[in-house]
Formats: structure tokens, sequence, C-alpha cells
């Protein structure tokens, strides 16, 4: 690794991506390009190790994507000088492609005759056709109803546009010419990448531009090296839930970080088998940077300066059984695999908090709300879908760092719109959009706040509905001490005799004058709120963002006359409650809903569970699951193993398949 | 008539001064140390000197034309007196919560930066303004009054008030400011639909809370040169320069500082536009400021600059347009270390204390521009023309232990650190032009600021630029823009949601032109202005996007035709994104209308032509450049006169600056002494 070399080059490298993002963006047609930039460009070597990744624009999740199974499968004998394949199959590319509205192409980089690399690029089309508008909807059983599905084909061939290619994604989108917009804009910024890597070879030879790609990488791998062996070495196991959609048969994701020195596996295994609605995904056999989300901003937060390559990712391995949630097959939908994925960011940060000496942080709010409003258009007249805006909840305590008000790490990308302009564009009052008072989880660190919107429709009638909303029944946890965090609410008509809790929202149709009030989760505390700086709980009250009573209650802090801290009786008052308090009972705080549902599910069954149905035939697997989860819910005490395959005995004779037990 | 343009930066304050006299013209230049802590000294005492050199000018007309970073450092450092925040009822957070988004959000333990107003100054007022102006509920001064009382029980000194739909009817804020007068007597004030009355209130409320944080420093130190000027040189007007480029008076200035936050970088542009204007034939130059501690570039096409309205300082949005600069990184003091195996530069900086090693400040870390000592660029005897020796040996003392690390020779290891810092810009600029639809082969470099003469050359270079231009005076180029500066005002109409008649347009845009003529006019006395000009724009999209572009619109659109105004709205589309929908439907979101009033101004003048470079040769020494030793001859710029030519490589020296012609660039200076390097044929 030349010292000089890696670092031009991987500058060099990183303007070229920069650049050819920087186009996709400025000439994309869609909203979802423009202004949520869920869209992205990349270049990787012939083998597929993505060596130069954007980080001005566009998504980061995607950072180190691996090539190579799409490639070995197409073949690189078969990427002749300007073509361009195009693709939306998730199974086919093994998880290139996560749902399968990320529309992907791949693009050969020749030097001289010499496949040099390949450009990579998605854009999220706003719609691939499939049942609904936007061809997402969670409920969704299998991946028909999200639209067409087409393994990689040539766009272009030897420079030759393709127009049946063109055609069948187009013919099957309800907005053809925005989808072609796009299209056009992912090859211009693929063009770019080849002219200007190809420029770099004019300039410094193609053997150093070569050589530069695998030093970057090496340069990503050694960084990220060096910070897992600072890990503890160990094993550490975190299961969270992603809450049903009906009924209490919650979706288990449940995360294994293995710790051996300067490598680091996570294993899956445990995680419920795919379900019959949108929350699955694909990652295929490689370490797939969708999984790895939390430990890759843990490295990028340990080092801000690491270089944007698949080097990140080569000290890590996974294990991702198929047929699960997180690694699904066919006919699997995936529209909404956000919602698994958030959950599984937050296993891999309980994971990273056991593993780390004092800890990380407590659980994020967990879940973003996509609130979309269907009502007449102000100018127009015309009935419109408007999308009102995200909501995220408060960020959890952190070791040394409280939590962010109102937003939350996974997706505190996103903005929000303007109350003025969402009144002025649609048919919605905004009442309210403030933090919440005594909302911030307790801990030495506590959380950020809920975040509340009140929304009155002025219209006749509007259908809102609100994708991505969770957190209702299980409390983002706290750690190290730190209380659990507040659960989402949904309340419509607050403060009227027609008040009423609705919970998750689907579809909710809002008469005139009628208000929604949606007061989002917030995360969990970091540590003791014994333990937390008076200064600190005083400056909270000063904001008046903490009641006198929940000072006194959750932080042992007492007021004197004045409203200031007492600083003797607040010692007496902390030392009475340390001297009373139960010996802390491991690392977590659930919160009472889920200490309820373990209770009746003690750690390791549901991932017994999960890995037993696994080894049921597929035709049969999800029939079993739901009859044995059943049968184990009602028993109204802990399930045990023998309990397990008592129940799956009983299901699968009761589907007719056979039961293959482990040795 | 003498006009001087004066630049407080963080380490220097520049000034630059200009006479005519009798047919005769005169300029003068000059670097002061600034003076933190009380920038009035540097102003006054570099004033003296530079005023000192023309004899008696108590009598004449004097222009002053001021940029000044007061407000910026207040903003930035968050040194102010607290004041206090009314909004509309129901959105106590608006600052807390802002657009949601994190800056950072890999970053596990992401903070966002407090709000300048804490939460216990923030109050509700019971009220509420719609959409389309009308009122849902009506405002209560006593309600107001009693929040004012509870603001200035708890410390406040001055109020923002920023109440919900404003932009679209005002009545509300002015009758919570006279409210909020009644209590709190003279105070700071600010409201936001008197500042900048555009649509989304995070943005909004930030214009009026930022002009109330830094208004009482700015005051005081308007009201400290003012003084001075008024005693000593009472014929003296003073303007002071703004974000978008131009001037305005000091009372302005005192009203709405807001308007000064990213005045500093935008004066370079300024003075860049003047300069390109008169070359003629180029279509599109990047501006290249290279200073010890930061480094600036900007667009500028057909001689317009561009215009942003999402600029930041301090983290928090400017949302009024202004000059758009994009920072690329640290400058001459980027400290070169090593990363692991790699040699890294910046974004660390040694900045202006202790600065580099060579500077003899105390710096032990080698920079950047240790570097330009070491590969020979600079000449550590002859630095500001001799004024400042330079300490090579502390140089290469520093960067030893890297040229160690990467087990290679002083020189070597010092080249490649220039050559990773040049890389580190190409990976900032590249971006940033893509993002304006740019080629860098087909854009100029003018290069000025302290550094970026020598480095503006590398970065030629490598980015594949043909041609750069480097201004007589690189080194006080932003205080030189303040000699050519006009008056500038924007005016805004937000029309977002109402449906656009062609009489709304023509009417908006009359009384823009009323505002603009209006607010020209307080400015200075109408005989000051040689040319008043008024640039018109429309903000438009197509209906259901969600992105809006900014249209520059001619009379035809101000008299209210709609057909011109959406056949601009296609074309510039179409060459924005490479794509427009003639078919598509046009939402106009807001009419501006910018006034320019020009001043006297000095015109560039021939420096005479005597067309050998050789009379301006001191000597030559070798430079390292392109991994090898190359004999460079060295020029004195002062003796150059038009017409002469010479090739890379080569170093022209100036007193207060170092000018790099690169191998392959051949250099000519033109009838006014601007050297023009243009790239040979390879």
């Amino acid at each position: 690794m030349d010292p000089v070399r890696t670092a031009v080059m991987g500058n060099r490298f990183s303007a070229i991506v920069e650049e050819a993002s920087a186009i996709v963006h400025r000439t994309a047609h869609t909203t979802f390009v423009k202004l949520i930039q869920d869209y992205q460009c990349a270049l990787a070597t012939p083998e597929g190790e993505i060596f130069a990744y954007p980080t001005q624009s566009g998504v980061t999740v995607f950072v180190g994507m691996p090539l190579h199974t799409t490639l070995d499968r197409i073949g690189r004998e078969n990427f002749e000088e300007g073509d361009i394949y195009i693709m939306n199959d998730p199974f086919y590319t093994d998880g290139l492609v996560t749902h399968m509205m990320d529309v992907t192409m791949l693009y050969p980089v020749f030097r001289d005759g010499e496949l040099i690399a390949f450009g990579w690029s998605f854009v999220h089309a706003s719609d691939i056709g499939g049942a609904v508008p936007g061809s997402i909807s969670p409920e969704f059983k299998e991946f028909y109803q999200e639209g067409l599905r087409v393994r990689p084909i040539k766009l272009f061939r030897r420079g030759e546009l393709n127009h049946d290619a063109r055609n069948i994604f187009l013919d099957n989108s309800r907005i053809p010419d925005e989808m072609w917009g796009d299209f056009t804009a992912m090859i211009s910024g693929m063009r770019s990448m080849d002219r200007r890597l190809n420029e770099l070879c004019d300039r410094y030879g193609t053997n150093t531009v070569k050589q530069g790609m695998q030093d970057v990488i090496a340069f990503g791998e050694e960084k990220s090296r060096d910070i897992i062996r600072e890990l503890p070495d160990g094993e550490f196991t975190f299961s969270d839930y992603v809450e049903a959609i009906e009924g209490d048969q919650h979706i288990h994701l449940c995360t294994t970080m293995r710790i051996k020195g300067d490598e680091l596996e996570l294993d899956f295994t445990g995680t419920d088998p795919q379900v019959a609605a949108a929350y699955n995904f694909i990652i295929g056999d490689r370490t797939h940077p969708y999984v790895t989300q939390a430990l890759t901003y843990y490295l990028l937060t340990k080092d801000p300066n690491m270089p944007m390559n698949a080097g990140l990712l080569r000290p890590i391995t996974t294990v991702a059984p198929r047929g699960t949630v997180v690694n699904a097959e066919p006919p699997a939908a995936m529209g909404s695999r956000v919602a698994a994925g958030t959950r599984l960011y937050d296993t891999l940060l309980g994971c990273l908090d056991q593993a780390l000496n004092g800890g990380l942080m407590g659980a994020g709010a967990g879940m973003v709300g996509i609130i979309v409003c269907t009502a007449r258009d102000r100018i127009t007249g015309r009935r419109r879908v408007s999308t009102l805006n995200p909501i995220m909840g408060g960020g959890g305590g952190r070791n040394g760092v409280d939590g962010i008000d109102g937003a939350d790490g996974r997706s505190g990308a996103l903005r929000n719109i303007p109350t003025e302009i969402i009144e002025v564009e649609t048919m919605i009052h905004m009442r309210s959009c403030t933090l919440v008072p005594d909302t911030q989880s307790p801990g030495m660190h506590r959380s950020g706040s809920s975040l509340l919107l009140e929304m009155e429709n002025t219209d006749q009638e509007a259908t809102f509905t609100v994708r991505g909303m969770d957190r209702f029944r299980f409390r983002p946890w706290g750690t190290r001490g730190g209380n659990p965090g507040r659960p989402c609410e949904v309340i419509l008509n607050p403060g009227t005799e027609d008040e009423r809790s609705i919970g998750k929202i689907k579809v909710l149709i809002m008469k005139k004058g009628e208000v929604l009030r949606i007061i989002s989760p917030a995360g969990g505390g970091f540590g003791d709120p014994l333990e937390r700086d008076p200064a600190r709980v005083a400056a909270d009250l000063r904001a008046e963002m903490l009641s006198p009573e929940r000072a006194r209650a959750d932080y042992g802090v007492v007021l004197d006359t004045e409203g200031a801290v007492d600083m003797d009786a607040t010692r007496a008052l902390r030392d009475e409650r340390r001297a009373a308090a139960a010996a802390p009972q491991g690392h977590f705080n659930f919160g009472p809903e889920r200490e309820a549902y373990n209770a009746i599910w003690p750690q390791g069954m549901r991932a017994l569970l999960a890995t037993e149905v696994l080894k049921v035939p597929k035709s049969a697997r999800r029939n079993v699951m739901d009859a044995a989860y059943a049968s184990l819910g009602a028993r109204g005490c802990a399930v045990d193993e023998a309990a397990i395959h008592a129940a799956l005995d009983a299901a699968c004779a009761a589907h007719d398949v056979p039961r293959a037990r482990a040795a | 008539m003498l006009r001087v343009g004066i630049d407080i930066g963080g380490t220097f304050t520049d000034f630059i001064a200009w006479r005519l006299k009798d047919g005769r013209s005169q300029s003068v230049n000059l670097k002061v140390p600034s003076t933190p802590g009380n920038y009035a000294e540097g102003f006054i005492s570099g004033l003296e000197q530079v005023l000192a050199q023309f004899g008696d000018v108590a009598d004449e007309d004097l222009m002053i034309v001021h940029g000044t970073t007061i407000s910026t450092n207040t903003v930035i450092e968050r040194k102010a007196d607290p004041i206090a925040l009314l909004t509309t009822e129901g959105f106590r957070d608006v600052l807390n919560i802002q657009r949601l988004r994190l800056r950072k959000p890999t970053n596990l333990f992401e903070q966002r930066t407090p709000p300048l107003v804490p939460r216990e100054l923030v109050f509700e007022v019971e009220e509420r303004t719609l959409f389309d102006g009308s009122i849902r509920k009506p405002i209560d001064p006593e309600q107001v009054k009693a929040c004012a009382r509870e603001a200035l029980a708890r410390g406040a000194t001055g109020f923002a008030i920023a109440l919900y739909h404003s932009y679209r009817n005002d009545e509300h804020e002015r009758i919570a400011r006279e409210a909020v007068r009644e209590v709190a007597g003279d105070v700071e004030i600010s409201i936001s639909s008197e500042i900048w009355p555009q649509v989304g209130e995070y943005e909004r409320s930030m214009v009026a809370v930022l002009n109330a944080f830094v208004q009482p420093k700015m005051a005081g130190y308007l009201t400290q040169i003012e003084g001075y000027l008024a005693e000593n040189l009472p014929k003296a007007r003073l303007f002071i320069t703004r974000s978008n480029g131009g001037a305005m008076s000091t009372e302005e200035a005192r009203r709405f500082p807001v308007h000064t936050l990213l005045s500093g970088p935008a004066s370079g542009v300024t003075a860049t536009i003047d300069m390109s204007k008169r070359l003629g034939n180029i279509a599109q130059c990047l501006t290249f400021d290279m200073g010890g501690t930061s480094t600036d570039v900007s667009l500028i096409r057909n001689n317009q600059q561009m215009t942003s309205t999402t600029s930041e300082v301090g983290d928090f949005p400017v949302s009024m347009p202004v000059t758009d600069i994009e920072a690329i990184g640290a400058g001459g003091g980027s400290i070169i270390t090593m990363d692991g195996p790699v040699l890294r530069v910046g974004p660390q900086s040694a900045g202006a204390r202790p600065g580099p090693a060579a500077f003899g400040h105390g710096g032990t870390q080698p920079a950047v521009s240790d570097a330009y000592v070491l590969c020979g660029m600079i000449d550590p005897e002859n630095f500001l023309g001799g004024r400042m020796k330079l300490d090579a040996a502390a140089a290469e003392r520093a960067i030893s232990p890297v040229a160690e690390a990467m087990n290679t020779d002083i020189r070597t290891s010092a080249e490649a650190a220039l050559n990773v810092a040049t890389s580190n810009m190409v990976a900032r600029v590249m971006p940033y032009l893509a993002r304006h639809g740019v080629d860098p082969e087909d854009v100029t470099l003018v290069t000025f600021g302290g550094a970026g003469s020598l480095h503006g050359p590398l970065l030629a270079r490598e980015l594949g630029i043909r041609k750069v231009v480097i201004p007589t005076t690189p080194s006080v180029f932003c205080a030189s823009g303040g000699l050519v500066t006009r008056l500038v005002n924007d005016a805004v109409i937000t029309v977002h949601g109402m449906e656009l008649t062609a009489q709304l347009l023509k009417d908006g845009f009359a009384e823009l032109q009323t505002r603009s003529a209006d607010w020209l006019a307080q400015q200075v006395e109408a005989e000051q202005i040689v040319e008043t000009n008024y640039d018109r724009f429309v903000e438009a999209r197509y209906r259901g996007q969600s992105f809006q572009i900014l249209i520059p619109v001619g009379d035809a659109v101000a008299e209210g035709d709609m057909e011109a105004l959406r056949a601009a709205f296609h074309a510039e589309h179409q060459r924005l994104y490479s794509h427009s929908d003639p078919e598509g439907e046009v939402e106009v979101l807001q009419l501006r209308t910018r006034v320019l009033g020009a001043l006297p101004a000095p015109v560039a003048e021939p420096i005479g032509r005597a067309a050998d470079a050789t009379q301006a040769l001191t000597g030559s020494r070798n430079i390292r450049l392109e991994g090898g030793e190359h004999l460079a001859q060295v020029y004195d710029r002062a003796r150059l006169s038009a017409g002469a030519i010479l090739a890379g490589p080569a170093i022209v020296e100036q007193h207060d600056t170092t000018i790099l012609v690169p191998i392959g660039f051949s250099c000519t200076v033109n009838a006014e002494g601007e050297l023009e390097l243009e790239l040979e044929k390879e």
C-alpha cells in the first residue's frame, strides 16, 4: 500500500463517484431521488468489490455492497463495451437488489479493451407497477403484488438502446416518463464515471489506477480491523421484535455478534421465517451492508475519515439462514423492509452495547412513520396524495451524551416539510408540532424527547395512511440502568368527547374538523438516572422539558423553595433510593410489556422456535409456525424446549408434513 | 473621489484605496494584522496608514466599503446577550426540531447544534394566521406583553418575532412588535416578515433570530467607526458589504446585520465579476480563494454569480439569496500527518496560530505552507516581500517524521503532501461543478488569497483546467471587491399557493420595483448613483415537484406575460437538468427583484508596455514539481509589463504573494497587468 498513491487515488476515486452522484441527483426526475435522495452510484473492481462510494449525496446504507454473485451469474465475459444491464430481481441478484423498487444498473468500464471496473447505480423507482400506486404496502403477502420482477437484461448493447428492455419497465409503471427520466440520470452518472476513470488512467497510467483500487480497499480493511480489534472478544446475542400487523405474533429478529481479534461475525440464526407481509428482504451469502448498518456507523463514528468502500466489510462475515425475514426466498414481499431493517439495527446496537466496556447506547425510537394524506388539492381541487411528514422519535441516551430530541440516528437523514408549506399545499391544518415534556427517558444520559404532531382536516373528507409505525407495544429499551422509552401513541380528537386512542394507523378516514394527534416513541435512557449530574437535571427543568415531580421521582433531585437544586437533600434522597433499589438485572431494561412477553417467551425460546420451523418444508412452514405459536402462547406459562417440540409435532401432524428433529 | 475597500479577516485586515483626481488615478493597498477583541482598532489604524499615502484628504469625497465578520463571529462563537423568540402557539420547539434532519447521521454520537435561543426564552403567542393570510385566531396584545415581561425577567435583552404565515400577512407580527415595544422599551426587536418574507417557518424564524442575536454587537461596532469618521473624516460615506455581493448603508446594516453574515467571501466573487467582464470571452469562471485557514470556490457564469438560498452560518440556515460559496477545506495551515500507512493532509489545521512550523509562531506540526517552502516554491528569505522571514529548518524538522514513515526524503514527502492536498480539493470541486452542470475543462480559474496563486495553478493542472487568471492584487482581492461593488438589495413576494394571474404577476413586480427603488433611495443621495439596474427572477417548478429553480426573467414577464414566463422556465429547466416538459404546468412560488445601484468605481488601466519578461528576471531556483527537480526562473511581478510572456515552470514573486506557473503552462501579462496562464498543447 503506497502512502501517496493510496491517498491520491482515494481522493480521485471519491471525486469521480461524488461527481456522478451529483449528476444523477441533478438530472433525475422524481421526488424520491430529488428530495428523499433514495438512489446511489458507485464504482467496483471487476471482481465486484466497491472501491469508491459517495457520501455527499444519495444513501449511505449500501457502502460496500457486494456485486460478486450478480456478476458471476451474468458472467463477466458477457459484458461488452457500451453494455448496460438493468435489473430489479432481488432473488436472482441474491440481494444486490434488496427490494424490487430499487431498479439497478451495472455498467462495465473498459480501458484499451480491458475490463477494469464496474459502475453500479440504483434508484428507488417511485412506481414499478403492482397493486397500489408506489408499489408498496406492508400488507402485501407476495412480491407478485409489488410489480414486475426483471432479472438482469441488457438495456444497452454495445451502446445501442434495447427498446424491448426499456419498454418492459416503462409499460409496467404508472409513471413511465418519470421512470425513464430517472433511468437516464443513472446512465449519465455511470457514463461520467467511465469517462473520468479513463481520464485518470490517461493521467496516472492504468496500472496505477488498478493498483489504487486495491490499495484503497486494503486501507479501508486495515482501518476497520483496527477498530474491531479494540472491541473485546466474545459472543453477544440480542433479540427484538417488529410488531405484528394484527394480533401478537410479533416478528422476532435475532443477532449474535461474535468478535475474535480483528474479525467479527454477525449470525442471524434464530430470526423468524419470512412473513406474509412486506417486511422481508434478502442479503445472500456475502456480508451485506444493509444488515451491518449499525456496525458500519460504529466504524464511521470511531474514525470519521474512514475510506468509504468494501474494505470496511472485509473483516465482517455473516450467517443469515435462507428462508428467514433477513434472507427471504420467493415469493416473499419486501416493499416495507425498512421496518425489519430498523429493528435489526437495534439488535446490532444491543450486541455492541453488551460488547463495549461501559456500554454504547439505549435503543432509538425505532420507527419512522411516513404520513400520507389524500384530500383535495387546495389549488386544483383535484384529489391528491401528499406526503405530509416523516415522524421519528427521540434518540436513545448514549454513553456520554443525551439522545437527540425528536430524531433518531438510523433515519436521521430525513427532512420534514415545514408546517407552512403543508398548509399552503394541502387541506390539513397543523395545530402543533412540538417536543413533549417529560418524555425524555430517564438515564444518566437521558433519551431525546418524543415528537408530537397534531393535524386537523379541513376538507370534507381526508384519508390518512402512515406506513412504518411501530413500537406501540414494546418500548425502546434502556440500558445500563437507563429507563425504557415511551411507546408510540395515536389519538383521534384529543380533548373532545370523541377522544380515542387508535393505535397503529393503516387507513384512517377523517371527517371535516377531526383532529389526529401522533406522539412518537422516545428512545431508551443510558445509565442510572440517579447518577445524572443534577446540573443537567436543572437545565432540563429550566427548559421546561422536565417537571419538578419527575425530577424528584426519576432522578432523585430535590428543589428548594426558589426552584434551585438542593444539593444536600438530593444527595440524601439519592442515597436512600440506592439503598432501597434491587440489584440491577442484566444490561437492559425492556419495560413491563416486553417483560410480560418474555415471561411467556424466555430468552432463546423464540430463536429455537424459528430455527425449528425453518426445518419444516417450505410449503407448510408459515402454517406450522402460526399454529405452533398460537398454541404455545395460549398456554399462559413460560415456553420451554419441550413445549416447542410438542407444539411443532402437533402442528406438523395437523398439516401433514414430516417433522425433522435435530439429532 | 477617493474610494477605499476594507476587508477584515481572521488573520489580516486588507485595504485597497483608489483615487481619481484631476483625471489621474492612483491606487494603494495594505495588509495589517487584524485586532480581534476590538476590530475597530485595526480598521482605524489601517485606514490612517492608507490615507496618509494620499496626502491631505479631509476635504475629499471619501467612500469606504467595508466587509466585516463581526456578525459571523458572533454567531460562530455564540457570544451575545440572550434574546427571546416569540412564536405561534403550538410551535414552541421550532428552533429545536429544525428541519428534523441530522447533519451527520452516521455518527452515533451526533448532536444537534443548540439553538441560539434556549427553550426557556421561547414563548408561544396565542394567535394564528392561516395560509391565505386570513386570521383564525386574533392576537391579544396583552398576552404578548405578558410573554415579553416574562422574557425580560428571564434575562432577555432583545426579541425575535416569527409568527406563522407572516410572509403573507404581517399584521400579527407588527402588533406583537408594538406590544413588546411598550413593555421592553428601546431594545432590538426583529420581525421575520420585514427581513425576508418567505414560506417555511424554521428558516424564516432563524432569519429573525440571527438578526436580533447579532444586532447589538454590529451596532456597537458601527457606532465606534462612525464616531471616528464623523470626527476625522466628515465627508466620508461608509457602506457595509453584504452576503449577496453588494453593499448597503450603515443605517441598513445596523437594522439588518443578518445581511452581512456571509459577506466575507462574497466580495472576492464581486471583484472577479468586475474583472471577467473586462477580460471578455470568459463564459465560466471558478474563483479559488485560498488563505491560511480556509479555501473557498465559487462559480460565475456569464458574469453572473451563483445565488444560493440554502447557505449556512454556524450550522444555522441563512435562507436569503447570498453568493453561493463552497468551502473546500482548510488552507495553507492544513496539517500533514500519517494516518496509519497513508499520507493525510487536513482536515486538522494549524490555523493562524500557531500556524505552519516555518512561520515561527510555535507550530511544530508540518502544514501545507511548510511544504511550499520545502519544495522551493516559496523563498523563505523573500516571503511577503522579505517582511517575514520563514524558518525552513523548522519546516524540515516538522515534516521529517512523515518523511521517515514514508521512507523517503524531505523534499519528496513535501511534494507528496502537496499532491494529496490537491487531490483533496479535486474531490470537493468536481462534485460542486457537477451540481451546477459544468465541466472543469470549461472553466477559467481565478486565483486569489494568500496561497491561491500558488496552489490554484496546481489544482488547475490536476483538474484539467486550461486557463488561470491571476489578478493584480491577489492577496487583497476581497478588499478590492469593495472598490467596485454596487448597492444591492433583494426583495421578495411569496406567491406560493396563490393562483398566479397575469395581473398578479404584473402587480407583484411593480410593487417589488417600488420597494427596490425606495430601498436604494434610503442608502445614499440619488446623485451618487451612477447607474441603476433591476434584475428580476421567479422561483418556480413543475406542479407536483418538490424542488424549485430560480430563473431570471425579462421585462415582458414583469409586464405580466405568462407565456414568456413559462418559456423561460422550460428553457432553464432544460439547461440545468437536461430535460424539460413543455406540456407541464408551471407553478410559481416567489417573485424577486434585485436592485443594483452603481457608485463611482475605478476602471482598470493599462500598466504600460515593454514586451520582454527578462527585465523582470531576478534569478532562478530549483523547485520540486511532478516528481522531479526543475529549474524555475524567478520573476518580480512589479517589473513585469504588459505583453511579457514567460514559460512554466516559473515563479513570479509579488510583495504579498507568490505565483506558480506550472510545467506546460505559458504566462502572459495582459494590458491591465493580470497574469493569464494557459495550458500549452501537450
